[in-house]
């Protein structure tokens, strides 16, 4: 049985690709900012703090690590309203995003600051440096480096995961490619042109975070 | 025709030229020292001689096989030529035993228990039956190398390459394991070692090798190479070697 | 009508487990026999057959598992293939895995070594004696502990095989939730239900990292 593949009716819709894609960047934008800036507050917790702090984040992230992002997204969007905090779809969208992000990033700069050698760290505090200062100049700095594939590589997953904030109806890329079929009726069309979308964002932000190590962390 | 022949041999890697125009000859039952600073070519000349590195030039002749030809199958050559590495090599995962009996079960076909004998002889000539059963990480680093050694051993090889073997070890190790190529030297068998070990060399080698540059600089029998050296370069390189 | 959260409601839901671990063996099994091609393409001397198993991940690895997951289901059937959910779900999870596992096998064989295979030429092993003997024991060792750390990645990803309506845990409590109308009871018990699942092979796959026997 042969099937014709109408992809004009799917171009057709190019505004409320665009709107989507819009949404998704700034989603993802969003949500690799703040999950950075809070993980790398979080894994310092995990790696410097007394040992209750150190706890209570190391079971925040073993928490979101072995649970889907999807039952967390439920669960702030449809849950919360039950003890009293209701939230709409952009918020929800984006806290559930960033808690989740945040438990990946820490975990991944914790292994970073670990992989700095003791011995860089003595060098220092011979110097007279303070604690806080030698993290800054000795020990932040060459953890992000060594651990740069590791994060960037996760910051590309949670931009293609924001795709699951769809199930509450956040107007993303993919949501509105479910909105463009049951206009369309185009299954596969649809998915197909939304897929090759995703694959040029990962593509673009892969060479993005390529360049900024290069501004970065090629000087030194 | 010697029993190993090198005739103008080049080797390059890119751009770089590590072996320029080198020519050896050795007969059944000598036993060669090579010698010289590092980058001379002197572990690339050795691993020449098994096929390990092709080479662009000259010609490399093994026991009669045409090492240097591209279509030869070194197969059966390596079952006859032993190599024993800096950084031993030995097969993590596997016990001494099975390190001992993997190439002459696999390559040679033999049974396994003619191989299990064959690993307790081999064994016994480096002086570890004992260690048969452990792994390596269990041994120390000269236990290891014994191992290495008895591993080529156990394929009857007529010709052994060692490329400096000991350089690896603390230096109380490094005894146990001389011991056991001198045993090798009076079996008669023909042994090529680039080794750093000045005394080891003036004792037991026939002939010295003195590599400089990609060339074979100097050689010259065991005896006298080291007292009277004849070109300036060897001189330089005994005097901030030997002090 | 609207029902009590009741302790059948739990059951189901634990039952329902169930789903989620058949459809993550499944996809390991498919993903497995993909991820050996694309270790031994990703390893090969070959510049033809590294491409493709980089085009391969790159490709699989740069588009959303729902995006796959819809491909796979609403593909199929145009192709004249009314497929259940669970075969879409089946082959959707396969080809994703296929291009992690690819990479973690094609990482552990390139990590083996030069001397080892060096070593084991040198006693007159064929390139394929090599590998059996020498290079894929020691590879499977080092791939273990990443495999095992993926699988919690596959117990959560298939979460995602709710929206195209297979019912494992998840849809399960969507079904439950929409039944009782208490989702943050019910949503907190599935969430704990996937990190019964997942935080014993996350500590199982850490102890593993620990004791490796490898060349130094």
């Amino acid at each position: 049985m042969a099937y014709k593949f109408q992809f004009r009716d799917v171009f057709a819709q190019q505004d409320a690709i665009v709107d989507g894609l819009v949404l998704t960047l700034q989603l993802s934008a969003g949500t690799i900012f703040f999950g950075f800036v809070i993980g790398t507050l979080v894994a310092t917790l995990l790696v410097y703090a007394k040992p209750w702090a150190r706890g209570a984040a190391h079971a925040y992230v073993e928490v979101i690590r072995n649970t889907p992002l999807i039952v967390q997204l439920f669960l702030i969007f449809f849950g919360l309203p039950a003890i009293g905090i209701k939230l709409d779809v952009i918020t929800a969208s984006v806290i559930a995003l960033t808690i989740n992000l945040t438990a990946y990033t820490a975990e991944i700069v914790r292994a970073g600051i670990e992989s700095i050698p003791k011995s860089q760290i003595e060098t220092g505090i011979s110097l007279g440096l303070t604690g806080p200062q030698v993290f800054r100049h000795v020990v932040f700095l060459p953890a992000l480096k060594n651990v740069y594939p590791s994060l960037t590589s996760q910051f590309v997953l949670m931009m293609l995961a924001t795709s699951v904030v769809s199930q509450i109806s956040t107007a993303e890329l993919f949501h509105v490619g479910s909105i463009i079929q049951s206009r369309t009726f185009r299954d596969f069309e649809v998915y197909s042109v939304i897929a090759v979308l995703y694959l040029c964002l990962s593509l673009l932000l892969r060479g993005g975070f390529s360049i900024c190590y290069r501004i970065f962390f090629r000087k030194s | 025709m010697s029993f190993i022949e090198l005739k103008s041999v080049v080797k390059r890697y890119g751009k770089h030229t590590v072996l320029q125009d080198v020519d050896l000859e050795v007969e059944k039952g000598e036993i060669i020292a090579i010698i010289g600073r590092s980058g001379s070519g002197k572990s690339t000349l050795l691993r020449c001689i098994n096929g390990l590195e092709p080479v662009q030039g000259g010609e490399v002749w093994v026991d009669g096989v045409a090492v240097h030809d591209p279509s030869a199958d070194l197969r059966e050559l390596r079952a006859r030529v032993g190599i024993v590495f800096q950084s031993f090599n030995l097969f993590p995962h596997l016990t001494v035993e099975r390190n001992i009996t993997l190439g002459p079960m696999i390559v040679k076909g033999m049974t396994a228990d003619k191989a299990a004998t064959l690993a307790r002889e081999v064994l016994k000539k480096v002086g570890l039956e004992e260690k048969i059963k452990a792994y390596a990480d269990e041994l120390s680093g000269g236990q290891q190398q014994r191992v290495a050694i008895a591993r080529s051993l156990a394929m009857s090889p007529s010709i052994m390459l060692f490329d400096e073997i000991t350089s690896a070890l603390d230096p109380e190790l490094v005894g146990e394991v001389l011991l056991v190529l001198e045993a090798m030297a009076r079996d008669g068998m023909t042994m090529l070692l680039v080794t750093h070990e000045m005394n080891f060399a003036r004792r037991v080698a026939n002939r010295v090798v003195f590599m400089n540059q990609g060339k074979v600089w100097e050689q010259g029998p065991a005896k006298d190479f080291f007292a009277s050296p004849k070109t300036d370069e060897l001189r330089s390189f005994l005097s901030s070697v030997l002090h | 009508m609207i029902r009590e959260l009741a302790f059948q409601d739990v059951l189901y839901l634990v039952l329902a487990m169930r789903w989620t671990i058949v459809l993550t063996l499944l996809a390991l099994s498919g993903g497995g026999v993909i991820g050996l091609l694309i270790a031994a393409c990703g390893a090969s001397r070959h510049v033809a057959l590294r491409t493709f198993a980089r085009a391969y991940v790159g490709t699989v690895q740069g588009i959303p598992l729902l995006a796959w997951l819809f491909i796979f289901y609403f593909g199929l059937s145009i192709v004249g293939y009314n497929l259940p959910p669970w075969i879409a779900a089946t082959i959707g999870f396969s080809i994703y895995a296929g291009a992690f596992l690819g990479e973690i096998w094609r990482g552990a064989l390139i990590s083996i070594p030069k001397t080892q295979w060096e070593a084991a030429l040198a006693i007159g092993l064929t390139y394929i004696e090599q590998l059996r003997y020498v290079i894929i024991p020691q590879a499977i060792r080092v791939a273990i502990p990443p495999t095992v750390g993926f699988m919690v990645q596959l117990i959560k990803n298939t979460s995602l095989a709710a929206v195209i309506g297979f019912v494992e845990l998840t849809r399960e409590g969507q079904l439950t939730t929409a039944a009782t109308f208490q989702p943050f009871a019910v949503y907190l018990i599935v969430a704990a239900l996937y990190f019964s699942l997942c935080y014993p092979l996350t500590r199982y796959s850490r102890a593993l990292e620990r004791k490796r026997r490898v060349v130094h």
